[in-house]
Parts: C-alpha cells; sequence; structure tokens
C-alpha cells in the first residue's frame, strides 16, 4: 500500500509523515472550532490557504477535502 | 641557493601557511627583514637569529591525510588505512607534492626543526605528519613553538621559550580524530553510494559521517516539524494611548486572546474609552559588558550583524590573523589574560582616528579589567585585535569583522549599563492594559559598542497615577500561531557546539557539506528530498548512525585523549567497534536501501532542473532540458511528453551557468532563472520573451 499523497511505502492510510500531520490537524480543529465555531469542512479550507500552515499539512488538508471526508470524532 | 641551506646546519621552522612563515621569519630576523627565497615555487625564508640560520618553510594546511592502503575503492568495511601526501589520495592536490619536496630537501641541513604551526589539535597534527613522513622521523627530537598572534614580540618570546618536545597529547588527540573521522566517513558513504549503484547502476556522490549524520539529523526532525505544522488562531487587541499630543503603543493584559467573540468583545468595552492610571512600575537593572569573542560567538554576531556564513566569518578572521590584525581565532576561550597588554593594544588602536574617542573611555578607568565568560581554551585566549594597523585597505568584509572584533575588545572592558523600564498600568472599563517604557540611564559598555548593541528607547513623559489616558485606534488583529523557526548557518552551529559534537575547526565545514551534497538548500536551511530520504533510511536501518548520543560519547573520549586521560588505542578500537555491526546491518539491508536512495536521487536531479509552475498550461512544471540533437540547453514543459504543452523558452547556452532561481519575477510573475557568467556574479533572467522589465533590451535591440 503507499500513501495516496507522495506514494511512499505504508501500512496506513498515509506515510508517517503524512500521517503526523494528519494528527495535527485533528488536534488543531478542536482548538479552531472552540475560537471559531467553524466546521470541520471550513476548516481543512482555512488551514489549506494558510501561508504558516507546514506542506505536508496542507497536502492532507486538501487530500480531504477532494475525498469529501467526514470530520473525526472529536 | 638551496646548497647554501643544506651546508648550513640551520634551524627549520614549520609554518602552517606562507603569510604565517613570512611573518615568522620577519620577526625573528634580528634586523626584521627576513630573505625570502623560491624552491621550484614553494616560497620559504631566511632569517638570521644571533648568528644562527633560521629557515622558515610553509605548509599548505594538511599535507597528509588518511587513505586506504590497499584493495579497491568501490568496496566496504575498510579498516586498513594510512596517512599518505594528499597528492596521492586527491590527484588534484599537485601543489601539496611541490611543498613536501621541497619541505625534504630543506630538511636535510637542518640541525634543529620546530613545528610553529597554529597551536591547536589541526596545528599540531599538520606539524607531526611533516616532521615524521616529509622530514623523515625527525617528530621524535623536533620541538614546539606556542603563540597566539603572530605579532613580532609574542613571536620572539615564543622562539626563546620553545617547548622542547611536541605536543604529544594534541598530536595523537588529532591523529585519532582524523581516522575516526575517515573509517566512519568512508565506510558509511560507501555503503550508502554502492546500495544506490547496485540498484540503478549509476553512480551519485552521498555522504555521512560521525558529524553530519547527526547534525542533518537535528535540520530532518526541524523540517518534520514545519512541514505537518497546523496554525491555530489567536487575536491581539492593539490600541494607542493619547497623552499630551503623542500617541504611545499599549499592550492589552492578555497577549494571545484564544477566541474571536470574546476579541470582540473585549474591543466593544474598551474602544473610545478613557482609561485611569492605576500603577506606575519602574525598575532599574544593570547589564554586564558582553564577554569576549570566542569562535562560536564571533560567527555567531558575524552572521547576526552581516549575514556571513559561519565558514565564511572563519576564512575572513583567518585572513586577519595571518596579517596579524587579530589573535588566532580557532579558539573555545572567552577569556583575555593580561599578558596579552590591554593597555598597550588599546593605545595602539587609539591611533586609528575612528577609535580614538571610544579609546580615551576606556583607557581613563583605574583599572583594566575585562567581563569574562566561563569558557576556557588551555592553547589560546579569546579573539582580539593586535593593534595593528592595516597598511593598505583592507577588503570591506576584512573591514567589518576587524571593526566588530576591536569594538568588542573595547566593551569587554566597559562599565555596566543601567537601564530602567517602567510600565504603567492602565485600567480601562474593567480591562488592563500596559504601556511600557525603556531607557538608558548609564551607557557604559553600549557606548563602546556601537552600532553592534541595542540601544532602543521608548521615552515616556512624566505621569502619575489616577491621571485620564484616553485611548485609541483600539483595534483587533487577526493571528496565528508560528512555526518553530528554520535554522540558519549560524544557529545549527551553535546547536553543534551545545550539543558536543563536531569541533570548533569543522563544524562550518561540515554545514557546507550538507549544501554542497543537495541535502539541504536555501539560507533558511530547508531539507531536500534527498536530504530527508538519507536521514529516513540510515534512521531506519541503524539509528545509531545518527544518534548524536554516540557522536558525542566519542567526542568526550577525543577530547580525553588531549588531556592524556583516554589512549588513543581504545578510541580507536571502540570506533571500529561500533562500526561494524552498522555496516553489516547497512549490507544485509542493501537492496531496499539502494532502491529508496536511488529514488530520491532521481528526484533530487529532476528537482535541481525545476524552474518554476509553467505560465501557458499552468499545470506543468518549467524545466532545464538539454537537446540530444543540438545539444543546447533550453526550459520546457513537463506536459510536452504527453503533448499538451509546447512551451520552450530559450536560455543562455555555453559560457553561462543556468538554474533555476527559485523566484518569479517581481514584474510579471513568471518564473526566472539564475545566469552565472564565468567567474562573475550570478543574476536572475525572466524566462517571459515579453516581460515589460526587458523593453529596454527589445528597444536596444530593435
Amino acid at each position: 500500500m503507499t500513501c495516496p499523497i507522495c506514494s511512499r511505502g505504508t501500512q496506513e492510510s498515509y506515510c508517517d509523515f503524512h500521517r503526523m500531520a494528519h494528527d495535527n490537524l485533528t488536534k488543531a480543529y478542536v482548538e479552531w472550532r472552540d475560537a471559531m465555531n467553524i466546521t470541520w469542512e471550513e476548516y481543512l479550507k482555512i488551514v489549506a490557504d494558510n501561508p504558516n500552515t507546514g506542506q505536508w499539512a496542507i497536502e492532507v488538508a486538501r487530500d480531504l477535502l477532494g475525498k469529501g471526508v467526514e470530520r473525526p470524532a472529536i | 641557493m638551496e646548497r647554501k641551506v643544506e651546508q648550513s646546519r640551520h634551524t627549520l621552522v614549520l609554518a602552517e601557511k606562507p603569510e604565517a612563515a613570512r611573518r615568522i621569519a620577519e620577526a625573528l630576523d634580528q634586523k626584521g627583514k627576513a630573505a625570502r627565497l623560491d624552491m621550484r615555487g614553494v616560497p620559504y625564508f631566511r632569517a638570521e637569529n644571533n648568528g644562527r640560520t633560521i629557515v622558515v618553510v610553509p605548509a599548505l594546511g594538511h599535507l597528509y591525510t588518511v587513505a586506504q592502503e590497499r584493495g579497491r575503492r568501490d568496496y566496504y568495511p575498510v579498516f586498513n588505512y594510512r596517512w599518505v601526501p594528499k597528492y596521492v589520495e586527491n590527484g588534484r592536490d599537485k601543489q601539496v607534492r611541490t611543498f613536501i619536496e621541497a619541505i625534504d630537501e630543506l630538511s636535510r641541513g637542518a640541525s634543529e626543526r620546530i613545528n610553529a604551526c597554529d597551536y591547536d589539535i589541526e596545528g599540531s597534527t599538520i606539524g607531526y605528519t611533516i616532521l615524521k613522513y616529509a622530514c623523515g622521523e625527525k617528530e621524535r627530537d623536533a620541538k614546539r613553538m606556542r603563540f597566539s598572534t603572530l605579532m613580532d614580540q609574542e613571536i620572539q618570546d615564543a622562539y626563546r621559550s620553545l617547548s622542547p618536545s611536541l605536543d604529544l597529547n594534541l598530536v595523537e588527540a588529532g591523529l585519532t580524530r582524523h581516522e575516526v573521522d575517515w573509517l566512519w566517513g568512508v565506510n558509511l558513504s560507501r555503503a550508502l553510494m554502492l546500495a544506490a549503484k547496485h540498484w540503478s547502476g549509476r553512480y551519485a556522490t552521498l555522504s555521512t559521517g560521525r558529524v553530519q549524520g547527526p547534525t542533518l539529523n537535528f535540520l530532518v526532525e526541524r523540517e518534520k516539524e514545519i512541514r505537518s505544522f497546523v496554525p491555530t488562531p489567536f487575536w491581539n487587541l492593539n490600541a494607542k494611548a493619547e497623552i499630551g499630543d503623542a500617541l504611545y503603543d499599549v499592550a492589552y493584559e492578555n497577549e494571545k486572546i484564544p477566541k474571536r467573540d470574546l476579541a470582540s468583545k473585549i474591543l466593544e468595552e474598551t474602544s473610545g474609552k478613557d482609561g485611569t492610571i492605576e500603577d506606575i512600575q519602574v525598575k532599574s537593572y544593570h547589564q554586564a559588558p558582553p564577554t569576549p569573542f570566542d569562535l562560536g560567538s564571533l560567527q555567531s554576531d558575524a552572521y547576526r550583524h552581516f549575514g556571513y556564513t559561519p565558514s565564511r566569518t572563519l576564512n575572513i578572521a583567518e585572513r586577519l590573523y595571518l596579517s596579524a590584525f587579530i589573535s588566532y581565532p580557532r579558539t573555545s576561550s572567552q577569556k583575555l589574560p593580561p599578558a596579552i597588554g590591554y593597555a598597550d593594544i588599546l593605545r595602539s588602536l587609539g591611533k586609528r582616528k575612528e577609535y580614538k574617542d571610544l579609546v580615551e573611555i576606556v583607557l581613563s578607568k583605574r583599572d583594566l579589567k575585562p567581563q569574562e565568560g566561563k569558557k576556557d581554551d588551555p592553547a589560546h585566549p579569546a579573539i582580539y585585535p593586535t593593534g595593528n594597523a592595516p597598511q593598505t585597505a583592507l577588503s570591506p568584509p576584512e573591514e567589518k569583522l576587524l571593526d566588530l572584533i576591536t569594538k568588542r575588545f573595547f566593551a569587554v572592558f566597559g562599565d555596566t549599563a543601567l537601564r530602567q523600564s517602567m510600565r504603567v498600568v492602565i485600567k480601562v472599563n474593567g480591562h488592563t492594559f500596559y504601556l511600557s517604557g525603556r531607557r538608558i540611564l548609564k551607557e557604559g559598555w553600549l557606548k563602546l559598542y556601537q552600532p553592534y548593541a541595542k540601544e532602543d528607547e521608548v521615552v515616556l513623559p512624566t505621569l502619575e497615577i489616577g491621571q485620564r489616558i484616553p485611548l485609541r485606534q483600539v483595534a483587533i488583529e487577526d493571528k496565528f500561531v508560528q512555526p518553530p523557526p528554520r535554522y540558519n548557518p549560524s544557529s545549527v552551529l551553535r546547536l553543534m557546539e551545545e550539543e558536543g559534537i563536531g569541533t570548533k575547526a569543522t563544524r562550518a565545514s561540515i554545514v557546507d557539506t550538507l549544501y554542497d551534497r543537495g541535502y539541504v538548500r536555501d539560507e533558511r536551511m530547508v531539507v531536500t528530498d534527498l536530504g530527508f530520504t538519507v536521514t529516513e533510511t540510515l534512521e531506519r536501518n541503524s539509528p545509531r548512525i545518527v544518534s548524536v548520543k554516540f557522536t558525542r560519547e566519542l567526542e568526550e573520549k577525543m577530547e580525553k585523549i588531549e588531556t592524556g586521560s583516554e589512549l588513543r588505542e581504545n578510541v580507536l578500537a571502540e570506533a571500529i567497534g561500533r562500526l561494524k555491526p552498522i555496516l553489516e546491518e547497512l549490507r544485509s539491508r542493501e537492496t531496499s536501501i539502494g532502491q529508496t536512495l536511488s529514488e530520491a536521487i532521481r528526484r533530487a536531479q529532476l528537482e535541481k532542473r525545476i524552474i518554476g509552475p509553467c505560465p501557458r498550461c499552468r499545470t506543468g512544471n518549467l524545466i532545464i532540458i538539454y537537446s540530444r540533437k543540438s545539444g543546447k540547453r533550453f526550459a520546457g514543459c513537463t506536459n510536452f511528453r504527453n503533448g499538451t504543452c509546447q512551451a520552450a523558452f530559450p536560455l543562455p547556452q555555453h559560457l553561462y551557468g543556468v538554474k533555476p532561481a527559485r523566484r518569479s519575477c517581481k514584474v510579471c510573475q513568471w518564473p526566472m532563472v539564475e545566469v552565472k557568467p564565468k567567474e562573475k556574479r550570478p543574476w536572475n533572467l525572466c524566462l517571459n520573451p515579453d516581460c515589460p522589465s526587458k523593453a529596454k533590451y527589445r528597444r536596444n535591440e530593435g
């Protein structure tokens, strides 16, 4: 199985690097939701366009938006 | 001339570099005019000193290096090595051969030999290997000269008080360090390169090493944090306090307001309102002078003030040392012993009109006592200016660095500065704002260290508790938590020093190697795909290679050799003992390592050619392409292969180097390439043939 973003080999949905970014995205959503009361999808769009967001996090955010993945249970 | 020298039973003095040789010879010649001679292009100097002829001959830094003793070069592990002339290992070092031959010849007639190379681990090793191999095992009865500046007086004193033998502990430590680094570097690098070659059939230069591996790992860990970083929002409340006719910035009590609604509520409650001064807190504090420069702090300050990389600073500092303007720069010391003669140096510096006033301030002190740091170096004091005035114009970088070192020297003798900070607490409708002021009550050393010391002041008017303060321009600012900063060449050097890996002499070159190998790019160091893959591969297959703990342990043991509390044989045996299982691990996984590295190398080579997004189709990338038919290069779109984009643009040809500029044109936003004519400065070229910035050239041509 390969990472859908970078094609590195992986046993999970993302490679180690993009999984790290995915974890960070999930954790940060709690702060964004409390701060601005926004939906998961709105959040992903904002984060993907933020110049401070890391490249892997942007790639994961775009991948999730493309897939229309529902927000994780937090 | 050569025969005369041979017959004269002279003293042979070895210097590390030609300029050092000249200065040593002139200092030792009783008339101060040593004769400059030449042996097949190698300069050397003859001085007369109390009826004795002294021949001073330079090296070119290291003339000998560690090399594989026997066997193929495309094989590992290799544990057989010996010291050989550098030209044997590297055919490009042809000059080394003539220097070794000249030293050999000049040594034959000598009755006494002295190592006067820089007094540190490298200088001791350079002198030892020359005496042993070029002079024919003369290291046992050779003497050692120790000095920290190339000033006449210090060289003469050093000659009068020669050490009767070489500093063998330093020599042993130096030999061990070179041998351990060679064993690790050659074996690990070959393991990587051969794995890639066996997989892809192509050769590529890859390297890692005892210090290089952990250093790259630091950068990779930081890069991972940055690339996976997700910013979180917070809000700032900005406002200004109106006092008299002036507006002053005030800060809200919470630097970060975590919710937008809360920030809006505070804005509503404070906007257009008047506040009242509830408290005025005044604090005075002393600021001690800085400590003298050791190499690390000099490199750090030169980067901060001038943007010089650590290796550039070291090169400039070495030139200043060889010209006798500063003391020996490869030092860890932050101490200045009285023996260097503070007052004499200051008086010499005071002869330059730009320093006259500052020197008067320092010399007016009753007691000249420098502020010193904790770090010490048994071989050399901290870096200081010798007081020698340049007779010819220095290059601007030399001038700047010498000024920094000189003013730092003044500053360490300065008085403590006295600063005052004031915090005014303003209550506005239940919310607190702070108005901050700061000023200098007594300049002390700050005056001596301009423009390098910050003197930023915010002087507040007279205020009193209960005073009414109208708040103006209250506004909310959207903010985001920032990712951790990238390392730069200076901060990574500091990190290596803190982590205890590498030496002051080697750290800067290791950072340069990371750039040369293509593992990192840009001043704010970005780890490339190749850098990532190499570290990832090593970490996955043998984590000890990138472990800072292991490197530090070995480093500590090598330092113990310098003090005679550890044996060189033990350290070498341990280094080999630790290396063997790592190499076995790497070999057992050679196929998977080779595949991963080969793919990364292929991507890196492609990445090097990518200029930027194609402005025509907007889906492909423009890359540098070499035409097989014409041999010419041009920029073409990657979508050419699937037939969807025909975009192609001419590039300058053979006399110019061309590479992606990694920036877009300020005028038309098209990608740019960096064009480098031979031996000239590079310039950026926009690929857009119709770019408005080229209108002038079109008119000229038209």
